[in-house]
């Protein structure tokens, strides 16, 4: 291990848009109460929904007034509509951010396939004449980090990190080692993915979401695949000694994070539990923790057949005999998979968890799979007594990130 | 950081419509071939510009031994050829490397675009159903380096950073600070992107392609020419680089980041964010500006990318800016967009170890506003220790990436 | 058509792309100088009010355009023969 000093990083805020709730208060507190988001999309052509689809209650304009939003397009808006709540959340104005760069690093698994989509399809059908110029600036990947940065004048490093369903904790982990290093002083971190046509279609047609009509519950013996939302959310991650300084409110400390790769790409399921046990073991190393020090997990389960065996597995191999004493929660049980915001959410929840003394349960996990290794599933709300938490998220590819929290002073 | 142990170049592979290979693209840049002609992969006929740099002789099956060739989308073709062609210019067997600590982090703008341009002509034609399971598992982005990962059997961090056409400087950092951090011990890094109709319709649509040919800094340049390509750079300690007895290229010394914050397509009118990012580059790096002796230019063609970057050349620069030369290789290569950056890095690398530079073929007529050494046709004899590469993207990304040659 | 008809349309395209309540831009609003509006957004309005009025400009006619009078002029010249 490298033997540069590492500052420490603080987490002073949060924003959060949601199923489930536009602040992180209300995102936990509809976790703890096993809420469901409210998901609908009309426009499925022929496909059926099942739990999947768009935050109906969303509006732009309820969080961004007074502007134009045109040059947004639905990603955009989620990213800026959060970026707004976690600079506010953080104490970071206007006026501080022309005086103090601030950064952004955005996890995303799609970008905007609709922008894309639609941008391409518009030109087929009416000629590439007739191409919108403001949709073709949103076809970039990395077009709502740019969109965001230009809203909020944020000119620190702006970079956009895609490891598909486990982006936003990369992206959190990413933003975290520039602060650790002395890069970055103020960077807000996260993910998002918007729910449309395009991605959920591939879903659909890839055989990954459940057949059955309830609600995905990760873990179960009779899960079958898992429901697609949508969701953003940011942290405003803070070197320490700067954060003291201006007299910030820290909430929590990222203590540090660790991946690895299934290069087996899923064929080798054995290979892919060790992966995530990999991740896992790197992470705690990175923070220079160990697991007597971690008082819960937030899994990535989703209710995917096998992604959630292969994390169990991997969770069970790791604790030696400490499995009654962790408590696991998935709140993918509620908020559906949510990709590249799935942990930056996972991180916002950790934070009010390890607050609050209680972690949500698993919904809907009256018994879990008898072929998963005996884990201590959260199946009621949990009161925890402790200071931190491990979150873990597993991509669909073979990307496998972990992240430690604590309430450490 | 440039404190921490040193982190070298001992590999570099690409795949370019002018060359695949390090020999060969490097002689193709020497002699100013380009790689421009009438695009193949696609009708341009309702288009009023017909032009591209498209890859013409690459086969695929050359380079994918583990995955299925033609299963994979070109991005990742591409992206493979270049990891293998690195490796091997490393001496490196994939069987010598503990691949748990070997990762791959790529970069691009568009990702897997045939993979959304045949949904759409599905969708366009009412044939959902003909929609594959390969839509999810090959089109998104991360993808790409997941597939070289997949090849070659590395399983440490694998991360795609689509920063657009900054994306091989964001990759070749990021891939930088995990060695220097200890968590890899080798990286992949580069960039892939792969002729794309929505990217061509795009560029079309603003008035960003030339009609004939690509002449950055030119008087009567006309704009960009979009391409494709990939490379990979294999970086690793200068420690384990020594120890192994490899041919070392030249340190990744420093980076610079920056966002304009300004606009989503066009940089900032006084080059604000851009000379942030070379100011910072330089900084990190421990150095001055007149100790750069090349400057790989983002040099698109544009008239305004090649107007605002020689003004933060010169706002960076001063008075050195006209004593340093810079060219651009998007004269021979067009824009190849996510791989573009990573392609001119691994020129800083042959630059320093060659000490020669290409030159900024097209040339014809100064622009009053573009004054600086470009390095005008004719590829030049130059002692190159310490090399910038400069890459500007949508979004207002600007990336600043410093090589310098390794003292023994 | 009326050119008045036209303005009318053109402004309406302004206010789809921008925001900008049609009734305050004036006939001879200039684009960057009046409206404030960036490189993008006055490209976009053109292939709008390319759209509305089914035509095409050429590049260097839409690189040409500076104000509304501008647009109306464009529409004029290639869609009133379309049109009328």
């Amino acid at each position: 291990m490298s033997n540069i000093s590492k500052k420490r990083v603080a987490i002073t805020g949060m924003g959060v848009i949601s199923s489930l709730g536009d602040s992180s208060a209300s995102l936990h507190s509809a976790l703890c109460r096993g809420l469901t988001g409210a998901y609908e999309f009309d426009e499925l052509n022929g496909f059926e929904g099942r739990g999947s689809g768009r935050i109906t209650a969303f509006q732009a304009e309820a969080y961004l007034k007074g502007r134009n939003l045109r040059p947004l397009d639905r990603t955009g808006q989620l990213v800026v509509a959060t970026a707004k709540l976690a600079l506010a959340d953080s104490g970071w104005t206007a006026e501080r951010l022309a005086e103090h760069t601030a950064g952004l690093v955005l996890g995303t698994m799609f970008g905007s396939v609709h922008t894309i989509a639609k941008f391409d399809r518009h030109a087929l059908e009416q000629g590439p004449a007739c191409a919108s110029p403001m949709d073709f600036a949103n076809t970039v990947i990395n077009a709502a980090a740019g969109q965001t940065a230009i809203w909020h004048n944020l000119r620190g490093i702006n970079s956009t990190i895609a490891s598909g369903s486990a982006s936003g904790l990369a992206a959190l982990g990413y933003a975290a080692d520039l602060i650790r290093s002395g890069d970055q002083t103020a960077v807000l971190a996260g993910g998002a993915d918007e729910f449309c046509f395009e991605s959920f279609c591939g879903f659909e047609r890839g055989g990954m979401l459940q057949t059955s009509e309830a609600f995905p519950v990760p873990f179960h013996e009779a899960r079958t695949g898992f429901a697609v939302g949508e969701a953003a959310g940011l942290l405003m991650l803070e070197e320490w000694e700067s954060a003291m300084a201006r007299g910030a409110r820290i909430l929590a400390e990222v203590r540090g994070h660790g991946s690895a790769f299934d290069a087996s790409a899923g064929e080798d399921r054995a290979q892919a539990a060790r992966s995530i046990a990999r991740a896992m073991t790197l992470a705690l190393s990175d923070a220079g923790l160990s697991w007597h020090e971690v008082d819960c997990i937030s899994a990535s389960a989703n209710g995917s057949v096998h992604a959630d065996r292969d994390e169990a597995v991997a969770i069970g191999s790791l604790l030696n005999g400490r499995g009654p004493d962790l408590a696991v929660t998935a709140i993918k049980s509620m908020t559906g998979e949510i990709l590249g915001a799935a942990g930056a959410l996972q991180a916002i929840d950790m934070v009010e968890s390890l607050r609050s003394g209680m972690l949500p349960a698993i919904r809907g996990l009256e018994q879990n799979d008898p072929c998963l290794p005996e884990l201590n599933f959260c199946r009621q709300p949990r009161r925890i007594d402790g200071s931190c938490g491990l979150i873990n998220s597993v991509g669909l590819d073979g990307n496998a990130g972990s992240l430690l929290i604590s309430m450490s002073n | 950081m440039s404190a921490g142990p040193k982190i070298v170049v001992t590999g570099i592979g690409m795949v370019t419509s002018i060359g695949t290979g390090r020999e060969a693209f490097w002689n193709a840049l020497l002699a100013g071939r380009c790689g421009f002609g009438p695009v193949r992969s696609f009708d341009t006929s309702r288009f009023g510009v017909h032009l591209g740099a498209e890859i013409h002789d690459f086969r695929p099956e050359d380079y994918v031994r583990k995955l299925d060739a033609r299963a994979i989308g070109r991005s990742s073709q591409l992206a493979i050829a270049a990891a293998r062609l690195a490796l091997t210019d490393a001496g490196l067997n994939a069987e010598d490397i503990d691949t748990e600590r070997a990762g791959v982090c790529a970069g691009t703008t568009s990702g897997e675009p045939h993979f959304i341009e045949r949904f759409d002509d599905h969708y366009v034609q009412g044939e959902l159903k003909k929609v594959g399971r390969e839509f999810i598992t090959r089109y998104p982005c991360h993808v790409v380096p997941c597939h070289v990962a997949m090849e070659l059997g590395f399983s440490g961090e694998t991360m795609m950073i689509p920063t657009a056409c900054a994306a091989g400087n964001y990759a070749i950092a990021h891939a930088a600070d995990l060695l220097r951090s200890g968590k890899a011990s080798i990286m992949l890094a580069g960039g892939a992107d792969s002729f794309s109709r929505i990217t061509y319709t795009g560029f079309a649509r603003l008035g960003a392609i030339a009609p004939d040919v690509c002449r950055p800094f030119d008087r009567n340049r006309k704009g960009m020419v979009p391409g494709e390509g990939a490379a990979m750079l294999l970086l690793e300690l200068k420690e384990n680089a020594m120890a192994r007895g490899a041919r070392i290229y030249c340190e990744v010394a420093g980076y610079g980041l920056s966002c304009d914050a300004h606009h989503m397509t066009a940089a900032h009118p006084q080059g604000e964010g851009a000379a942030r990012a070379i100011l910072r580059a330089l900084e990190q790096s421990g150095l001055a500006p007149e100790d750069v002796d090349y400057i790989s230019a983002h040099g698109t063609g544009t008239a305004t990318n090649d107007r605002l970057e020689t003004i933060a050349v010169k706002k960076t620069f001063g008075r050195q800016a006209y004593k340093v030369p810079i060219s651009s290789i998007k004269s021979m290569l067009g824009h190849t967009m996510g791989a573009a950056s990573a392609i001119e890095a691994t020129v800083c690398a042959m630059a320093i170890t060659e000490g020669r530079i290409p030159p900024t073929v097209n040339w014809n007529e100064q622009d009053p506003e573009c004054d600086l050494d470009y390095v005008p046709n004719v590829a030049r004899n130059h002692q190159v220790d310490i090399a910038m590469n400069n890459a500007y993207a949508f979004g207002g990304n600007n990336s600043s990436l410093i090589f310098v040659a390794s003292a023994a | 058509m009326d050119v008045d008809v036209i303005r009318t349309k053109v402004k309406e395209c302004i206010q789809k792309v921008t925001g900008i309540d049609a009734a305050t831009i004036s006939d001879s609003a200039a684009y960057v100088e009046d409206l404030d509006l960036d490189s993008l957004s006055i490209l976009e309005i053109s292939v709008s009010v390319e759209e509305s009025f089914k035509f095409h400009a050429t590049d260097e006619e839409l690189s040409s355009v500076r104000n509304v009078e501008d647009t109306v002029a464009l529409v004029m010249r290639r869609a009133c023969v379309e049109v009328a």
